[in-house]
């Protein structure tokens, strides 16, 4: 399924409804679907706030589905490039403004196997993929790059 | 999902410095900015303690809990605190992962928030 989204919060929230709906019918383990969710909103709130500014008249992307063994999301947008992969800032869990800055990826990080970036024309994608697997249990996170 | 956000002083026995902030839903990106206003008033008041009942929030992201985060530095700064209470275990796991509120008191039933509370009461007055 892919969305075409204008760059507001309401527009985020509407693709993490849709996709809270898609892991529901696919019956993802309730743990496993909010952590998915989770990063949707993060991953999705970002590329509003800063790929896009906020501009509403801007769009972007999210597409997700199943494949496999596996669980992804994908979200494209045409803002400056930024690979939130990168970002490496503390993870102390002090509330420093740039401790809390980096909520939202260490999240991310969390929940997800993996996260790639890719900067192709000019646009950013970022996609994310959780295994799934019958004993539901913790993974190795593989977070790799592309360029 | 929404987020119903309801407010209420604590009258009584237990604290009466204290407020419950009561939420049911989706703490995200498009709900915060809403308790964050609704937050804001009882903030500039005399309020010590806030307690977070978080027995209904189903959904809670990095911006619901900077919301967390900035109400916990102005209780701080009048010598107040923020506690939660009946979390769901992965609102909890949320907070565990980003260890976000160091020191914060976060209770699993309203008797222990009470039995803290009470002690805490205790120490001021003395």
């Amino acid at each position: 399924m892919t969305l075409e989204l204008h760059a507001t919060p309401e527009e985020v929230m509407r693709a993490v409804e849709a996709f809270q709906e898609f892991v529901r019918v696919q019956q993802i383990p309730e743990r496993t679907a909010f952590g998915l969710a989770l990063a949707l909103e993060e991953c999705g709130s970002n590329v509003v706030k800063y790929a896009l500014g906020g501009i509403a008249q801007q769009k972007f992307k999210v597409s997700f589905g199943c494949r496999h063994d596996e669980i992804f999301i994908e979200l494209r947008d045409p803002g400056p490039e930024f690979d939130p992969t990168a970002w490496n800032g503390s993870s102390s869990g002090a509330e420093s403004e740039e401790a809390i800055g980096g909520w939202g990826i260490q999240l991310v990080r969390r929940y997800m196997d993996e996260i790639r970036y890719e900067r192709r024309g000019k646009e950013n994608i970022l996609r994310l993929s959780k295994q799934l697997k019958p004993e539901g249990g913790e993974f190795q996170k593989a977070q790799s790059k592309q360029s | 999902m929404s987020l119903e956000i309801q407010i209420r002083k604590n009258i009584g026995a237990r604290d009466d410095g204290a407020v419950t902030v009561n939420l049911a839903g989706s703490l995200d990106t498009l709900t915060a900015p809403d308790l964050e206003r609704q937050l804001a008033p009882v903030l500039s008041g005399p309020v010590k303690d806030m307690i977070f009942d978080l027995a209904d929030l189903k959904f809670i992201s990095s911006a619901g809990l900077r919301v967390f985060a900035s109400t916990r530095k102005t209780l701080r700064e009048h010598h107040g605190q923020a506690s939660f209470v009946h979390m769901q275990p992965q609102i909890q796991e949320v907070f565990e992962i980003i260890r976000s509120l160091p020191g914060v008191a976060i209770f699993k039933d309203e008797a222990e928030m009470d039995r803290y509370l009470a002690a805490r009461q205790q120490s001021h007055a003395e």
